[in-house]
Order: structure tokens, then C-alpha cells, then sequence
């Protein structure tokens, strides 16, 4: 990375640092909705399906807190993505004026939108772990980053295209559609049905549920699918950031 | 056409310009009403609350007007006060510039209520429309005092908006019926909206009292909002 890059990027969690309202509530949103599904949610019995197609009998106590961990995850990264969007395409166009390639500046973007990702997959993680033990912490986890790492880019894109208020509208929107309702395993017969492939969160979901009941591994599908995600969408993001930037340079 | 009603009519149609505001006003409510009041009553048999059939419908339009015209109004603020400094100190004044911008707030908060209730109507009918009507519009004008509110102490978009969600999970997580675990979390800004449109949703009458409580809370979330929208277009010069 170019000292450029360094400073560009050093520049941005700076003023990450600047908004300490921000960072308490990258802690405090996903913490809260954990914490508090999980400690009002009755442990009545539920039978989900797994990936590979077994069944394993659970509460809705124990999958609210996975759930809604996945559903913080995806809409606070993604509305991270809307903003940092934003300031990107109002700030960064005066780096490459200034000098700076369009690449360094769309990378130092990316790191910090990373990190605020990494921040709420952590937190959600931790608060879910003082309520639940999953049967691989490592799956789960990296289903937790895969989502992080699918609605980051996703909410940048929709931040390069729409203002501010229509983009935080169709977050929440695709949020509630994708993981609150279709990949959900509290709701119907606890399978998700023949559209949910269709839908970004599939993947890290099943990766997720796999992870919390299932000792051997049974997700690779769900997992390749997710990687495929991650990767179209932050390739999207990376080339229509280094064409926003460097379009009035 | 005075300069009041101009100004109130341009700051509506600043947001349905934008054609996909005016798609997520209308699709929303839809979605919450149709789609999600299916999943609602398991959800909410799960965190233990009693709400089930029409009241889960019922419910979910108060949510989707609420958390729209929050969002609208927090954004609303936050967006446009470097224009509304500019207004006020050309002539129009901090006062009007409040007004037309309380008024736009609530035109869109109605017509986001008529989308919500008409959808309610619709899909399920409902034993009170009217109670449910006035409910609904509860909903969505108490939230256009929070998301102004937000707006008037907080200037980062994200920011804002996170505390936006915030404020809604916390009212969702403890709204009546919702859940059988009460104290203090179990008094968000709609509870009392919430109170009425899920009796209209279940088919019975609500009391004066009710009444009287739903109508102090959108009259403080209005007269919050009136005092955030000054705030933002007072000159600081």
C-alpha cells in the first residue's frame, strides 16, 4: 500500500474517531436487538431443517439470538455502506483532484467500511455468545463476516445509486424480506423455501445454522454461494467507487 | 399561492421527486401489512405476547408508518438545513419555514397512513376502521417528532438513522402484547398508538382515556417537531 494509501485510509478512521456518537452506536444497535430478543423470547420447541437435510429440534429462544444477530449484522453493515458511499463520492473526488489515484482512495473507503463491518460482527457475536453456544464458533462466526461482508458492499451500491433517504428505505426493506422472513427458520416449517437461494443472505444463513447445530460440517454449497456474493458485490463496489471518483478528476 | 403554501409544497415534493421514496412509501407499508403480519403472530407467540390474527395485521401498519415517516422526518432536518437557513433569512422566516416543513411532514405522514390502512383494510378488514385510521396517523406523527428530534441533536446521516432504528426496536421489542415482560422499556413513543390500533384490530371500542393519551402523545411529538424544525432553520449568523 502507497503512503497515499495509508494516509487516505488513516484519514478515514480519523474521522470514524471524530464521531463517537457513531462507534457507541455500531456497539449499542446490534447489542440491544440481541439482548434483548433472546431475553424475551419464550424457549418453546422448534424443529428446524439443516443443510444436508437432517432436522435437530431447538427453541425459538436459541435461534431468535442467531437470527437477529444475522439480521443486525446485515442492516447496520449495510447502511454503513449507504453512508460511506456518500462521503465517498462527496470527498473523494477532491483526493484525485488532489493527486490521488482513484484506487487509493476507493481502497482507504473500503478498510474503513471493513473495519465498521468487523465492529458490529463482533459485538453481535460476543452478545450472542453470552446466551448461546453454537456447535463451531469458526462457522459461525464466518457466516456472521459473510453477511457483514454481502450487505456492506450491498448498501454502498445502493448508496451510488439512490439518495440517502430511499436507500435507508429499501435496506431495512431487503433486510426484513431476506433474513427477518425468507431465511428464517422460526417461521414456517422451518426450511427456507425455493426462492431463498435467490437471496444474498441464503448462503451465510445455512453457513450460520450449520455452524450453531451441526458438528460435522455440512454447508458447503450455502458457503460457496456466500463467497460468490461476497465477491460479485465487492468487485461492484470497488469499480463503480474507482468510476464515481475518477469520472471528475 | 402564498409563500407558505409554496414553500410546504416544494418540501413534498422534494421527497417524491425521487421516485423510488415514493415506491418505498407505498411498497412498505404494503410489505409489513401483507407480508409480514403472516410471520408476526409466530413471532410474537415466540417473545411470549398474547397478539395474534387481525391485531398482528393491525400492528405491522402502525410499525411500517412509523418507521418510514421517522426516518423522513430525521432526514428531513438533517438534510435540508443549510436550505432552510437560506428560506428563512430571505424573507420567509424561521417560524414559516418550521410550519411548511411540519406540514409537508405531515401530508406525507398521511399519505403513508392511508397506504398502510387501506392495505389493512384490504387484506384482513378491520372492526373499527376509523379507530384504526386515527391509530395508524398516531403512529406515523409520533415518529415524525422523534425522527425530528434525532435530526435537530444529531447531523450525521448515519448516526441519525441508526439512532432512528434504535428508537424503533426498543418501541417494537416493548410494545403492549408484543411481549409479557414489562418495566420501564415498556413505554416507547407509540405505545399508546399501539394500545388503540390493536384494540380496533381485535373489534373492540377504546376508552376516553386511551383516546386522551394517543392525542398528548402526537401533540407533544408535534409541537417537538415544530421546535426541531425551528431550531434547524433559525439563523446562526
Amino acid at each position: 500500500m502507497s503512503a497515499r494509501a495509508w494516509t487516505a485510509t488513516a484519514m478515514g478512521f480519523r474521522e470514524q474517531r471524530r464521531r463517537p456518537l457513531l462507534l457507541i452506536l455500531l456497539v449499542v444497535v446490534p447489542a440491544y436487538v440481541v439482548t434483548r430478543s433472546i431475553a424475551i423470547t419464550e424457549p418453546t420447541p422448534r424443529r428446524i431443517g439443516l443443510p444436508g437435510g437432517g432436522t435437530v429440534l431447538t427453541t425459538m429462544k436459541e435461534l431468535h439470538g442467531a437470527i437477529m444477530a444475522g439480521t443486525a449484522i446485515a442492516f447496520v453493515a449495510g447502511l454503513c455502506g449507504v453512508f460511506v458511499m456518500h462521503a465517498a463520492l462527496a470527498g473523494d473526488r477532491r483526493l484525485v483532484l488532489a493527486g490521488f489515484r482513484p484506487g487509493e482512495a476507493v481502497r482507504a473507503r473500503l478498510v474503513v467500511l471493513a473495519v465498521d463491518a468487523v465492529l458490529v460482527v463482533a459485538v453481535s457475536l460476543l452478545v450472542t455468545a453470552l446466551y448461546f453456544t453454537p456447535a463451531s464458533w469458526l462457522r459461525f462466526a464466518a457466516a456472521g463476516v459473510l453477511i457483514g461482508l454481502i450487505y456492506a458492499p450491498l448498501g454502498a451500491l445502493l448508496g451510488a445509486v439512490l439518495d440517502k433517504l430511499s436507500a435507508t428505505y429499501l435496506m431495512l426493506f431487503i433486510v426484513m424480506t431476506d433474513i427477518g422472513i425468507v431465511q428464517n427458520p422460526m417461521f414456517g416449517d422451518g426450511t427456507p423455501g425455493r426462492l431463498a437461494p435467490l437471496l444474498p443472505a441464503y448462503g451465510p444463513t445455512r453457513v450460520m445454522v450449520d455452524g450453531a447445530y451441526s458438528a460435522p460440517f455440512h454447508a458447503t454449497g450455502p458457503l460457496l454461494l456466500s463467497l460468490a456474493w461476497t465477491g460479485a458485490l465487492l468487485l461492484a463496489v470497488t469499480l463503480l467507487l474507482r468510476r464515481a471518483v475518477a469520472a471528475h478528476g | 399561492m402564498s409563500t407558505f403554501a409554496l414553500a410546504g409544497g416544494s418540501f413534498v415534493r422534494e421527497h417524491l421527486r425521487a421516485r423510488l421514496t415514493l415506491a418505498m412509501l407505498v411498497l412498505i407499508p404494503v410489505f409489513f401489512v401483507v407480508i409480514f403480519a403472516s410471520v408476526l403472530g409466530q413471532f410474537a407467540k415466540a417473545l411470549g405476547g398474547t397478539m395474534a390474527g387481525e391485531a398482528t395485521s393491525a400492528i405491522s401498519a402502525g410499525w411500517a408508518a412509523a418507521f418510514l415517516c421517522g426516518a423522513l422526518a430525521f432526514f428531513q432536518v438533517s438534510s435540508s438545513r443549510g436550505a432552510d437557513r437560506r428560506l428563512a433569512a430571505a424573507g420567509l422566516g424561521a417560524l414559516h419555514v418550521a410550519l411548511a416543513r411540519i406540514a409537508a411532514a405531515i401530508v406525507l405522514g398521511i399519505v403513508v397512513s392511508a397506504v398502510a390502512f387501506l392495505t389493512l383494510l384490504v387484506r384482513s378488514g378491520i372492526a373499527h376502521p376509523a379507530h384504526a385510521a386515527a391509530a395508524i396517523l398516531a403512529f406515523a406523527l409520533v415518529y415524525v417528532g422523534v425522527g425530528a428530534l434525532i435530526g435537530s441533536l444529531v447531523a450525521g446521516p448515519l448516526e441519525g438513522s441508526l439512532l432512528v432504528v434504535l428508537v424503533f426496536a426498543v418501541d417494537v421489542f416493548s410494545g403492549p402484547s408484543m411481549t409479557s415482560s414489562g418495566g420501564v422499556l415498556s413505554y416507547g413513543p407509540s405505545r399508546d398508538a399501539a394500545t388503540l390500533l390493536i384494540a380496533a384490530g381485535t373489534g373492540h371500542g377504546s376508552p376516553g382515556g386511551d383516546w386522551l393519551a394517543v392525542a398528548a402523545s402526537v401533540l407533544v411529538a408535534l409541537t417537538v417537531a415544530l421546535g426541531a424544525f425551528w431550531l434547524a432553520a433559525r439563523s446562526r449568523a
